[in-house]
């Protein structure tokens, strides 16, 4: 193990490793700061330029956009109450009070020790758990890899319960659409409506990015520019001596970078979770509950070290299953399939120093992030001051043009744009469109271990229920259903009950 | 379910039901969309999954197409106060005109280049690098920015980044446009 580290290590200190990580880590923080893009937009912006990179450098540029987008996040939510991702919601709380109290120094040191605790812990916790995880998963067939697969989905499904039926729908779109093109078992063409084009089916890069870096930014045209008014920073760097007085926070630290990890770990829970159960953790076992909520540097670091494990907890599902947890990891997902590497329990074997690679790279972008920020607090807090739209006619062009350089097909340009409309319309409605990345993501996996499965159990189903993980998961699946619709059940039959 | 409870948009049942009629569509035609000639029987073939998968999805859009045929009191067609999406739908037709210039003749986009932005273009120049600005140009003036350097200034830099990043950094192949053709023959 620590050979592989060791080997790892030297990999991800190569200058196209770090200037990839570097480069990556930068763009996270500004599309993390600028509210309404996020690390998915900026994750898919550069995806088509990761084809001409090596495999560990594309991750690390990728994983440099996914971690930088947690640590940029918190900086808008803490000066102006506008969080940069939808998880720093919950900085804000304590944050901006702060602010308001003159203290935004010591909101902004305790959410960047956070971001950088809670990165730096999940890397140790991904060391260790992804081999006892992957030695676990290399006793699994296709069925349980079809109930793991079905677990994860259905995960998504309930993450937005109150949107469950738009969910199911996006879902089974996003599977419909994996099964479009020539199928891989049979050769069949299925669904290509006599075209040619579509023969080759619909790729995960042009879907995802035409419903993040079209369909999102398209939302943005409309998007006003924001008041920065309140923005009162006294110096351009961070002040390291409120950096010091945060450590007293220690136990919250590891505290929320455990929950953030192991959240992260759950498909389709996401970061907003992670740092509400870590926020709700730190109040609960805080000596000052009183505090949260009127600007306390605890709230700050706990939510930040919360969503900031969450990129390395979502990586153990993606390598050691090959099942991505959520929107983002399914993008790094589909780096790995492009570069021929398919993710599973036997890729911890066949290639270890590329995901030792990846966890020196992780461990490292955590660093680049908090010295970037740490020393450059001030110039990219004014990144908020470029209006949204001059941002999105950009993104757009560069998305439309990269996906067009990746097979150098206008056809794949038009799926983007296609996906861009249907992003724009789930986006605007707030539909989970996550489940619909999911779908696409997931659907050839399950296709294929539905149909091994079947074969094995010569079309008996009862092949998933004769199997103890596949039948453990698959009831898990059932509770994972079940438990939260008695439970709203219950609640409106209380509710409709006369007082 | 929560969803049923709240009187929410009727857009959202028109969309849901608008994708379940669209599954139950490619679910009566899946055996005309789908090849199922092969030997496989039917659990190892091509059509058992989008089988499941459409007809997952036609039962998930049957509430909503029950609410769309009887909505519930108070539910109404209003969003989100958001209003009619003017700007965004000419961005995306600026965006698609971009594609079709790219692929086609670059004649209809190159108007809108010359009309926004009084540049001398090269005849090298019609092609990406037009298309690119013409969007750029075009959309920024339509999402209210003005002045030279956010008309002309930004829009060359971006066209110029683009083009030196995609056809000389990457080396990705730009179909000539057809304008360009016609002058050389």
């Amino acid at each position: 193990m620590w050979d592989n580290l060791i080997s790892g290590a030297i990999a991800a200190l190569t200058a196209a490793n770090l200037a990839s990580l570097v480069f990556g880590t930068f763009v996270g923080i500004v599309v993390g700061i600028l509210p309404g893009i996020g690390p998915m937009v900026g994750m898919v912006m550069l995806l088509p330029f990761t084809f001409a990179l090596a495999p560990d450098v594309a991750l690390s540029l990728l994983l440099g956009v996914f971690c930088g987008g947690y640590f940029g996040g918190a900086v808008p939510a803490i000066l102006m109450r506008t969080p940069g991702v939808p998880s720093s919601l919950v900085t804000s709380f304590d944050g901006f009070p702060l602010t308001q109290k003159g203290e935004a120094q010591t909101a902004l040191s305790a959410a960047l020790l956070g971001s950088f605790g809670g990165g730096i812990i999940s890397v140790i916790i991904l060391v260790f758990l992804a081999p006892l995880l992957a030695h676990v998963a290399a006793n699994f067939g296709p069925p349980e890899y079809f109930a793991a697969g079905l677990f994860g989905v259905t995960l998504v499904v309930m993450a937005n319960r109150d949107r469950m039926m738009q969910g199911i729908l996006l879902l089974g779109l996003g599977l419909w659409f994996s099964t479009v093109g020539i199928d891989g078992a049979t050769l069949s063409p299925r669904f290509n409506f006599g075209t040619l084009s579509l023969q080759n089916g619909l790729d995960i890069v042009p879907v995802c990015l035409g419903l993040f870096g079209v369909g999102q930014t398209l939302l943005l045209v409309e998007r006003k520019i924001l008041k920065t008014d309140q923005m009162n920073l006294t110096r351009s760097t961070l002040d390291f001596s409120k950096l010091w007085g945060t450590l007293r926070y220690w136990k919250t630290l590891i505290k929320s970078g455990v929950i953030g990890t192991f959240v992260g770990l759950l498909p389709g829970t996401g970061s907003i979770l992670a740092s509400f159960l870590s926020y709700e953790a730190a109040k609960r076992s805080s000596k000052r509950p009183q505090d949260f909520g009127q600007g306390t540097p605890e709230g700050c670091l706990a939510s930040e070290a919360g969503n900031n494990a969450v990129p390395a907890g979502a990586m153990i599902p993606l390598l050691t299953l090959g099942i991505p947890g959520d929107a983002l990891s399914a993008v790094l997902l589909g780096v790995f399939t492009i570069n021929g590497i398919y993710p599973g329990p036997l890729l911890l074997v066949k290639e270890p120093v590329l995901i030792n690679t990846l966890y020196c790279s992780i461990f490292m972008i955590n660093i680049a992030a908090f010295l970037m920020l740490a020393f450059w607090l001030k110039p990219f807090a004014m990144i908020v001051r470029i209006p949204a739209t001059l941002l999105a006619v950009n993104i757009m062009l560069i998305s439309v043009v990269g996906i067009y350089a990746v097979n150098t097909r206008i056809f794949d340009a038009a799926v983007a744009v296609f996906m861009g409309v249907l992003g724009y319309i789930l986006l605007r409605l707030k539909w989970p469109v996550v489940s619909l990345v999911m779908g696409v993501v997931l659907g050839e996996i399950l296709e294929t271990r539905l149909r091994e499965s079947l074969s094995i159990g010569e079309g008996n189903p009862l092949i998933f229920f004769t199997r103890p993980i596949s039948l453990a998961l698959i009831i898990l699946t059932i509770l994972i259903v079940a438990i939260p619709l008695y439970k709203d059940r219950r609640r409106t039959t209380i509710e409709r009950k006369p007082t | 379910m929560n969803q049923e409870t709240k009187a929410q948009s009727r857009v959202h049942d028109l969309l849901s039901a608008s994708l379940g009629a669209f599954a139950a569509f490619c679910l009566i035609t899946s055996p005309w969309n789908v090849d199922t000639e092969g030997p496989d029987p039917f659990y190892k073939g091509p059509l058992i999954f989008p089988i499941m998968v459409l007809s997952m999805m036609v039962l998930a859009a049957l509430p909503a197409c029950r609410r769309l045929f009887s909505p519930a009191d108070g539910s109404s067609w209003r969003l989100d106060g958001g209003g009619y999406p003017r700007k965004t739908l000419m961005v995306l037709g600026l965006l698609i005109g971009m594609l079709a210039g790219l692929n086609l003749i670059g004649l209809e986009v190159c108007a809108l280049a010359f009309l926004s932005v009084s540049l001398y273009i090269g005849l090298n120049l019609i092609g990406l690098e037009v298309c690119a600005l013409a969007f750029l140009s075009v959309s920024l003036y339509i999402l209210g920015h003005r002045g030279p350097f956010k008309l002309i200034v930004l829009p060359l830099v971006m066209t110029g980044l683009i083009v030196l990043i995609f056809k000389h950094f990457l080396g990705v192949f730009f179909p000539t446009p057809l304008i360009a053709e016609w002058i050389w023959e």
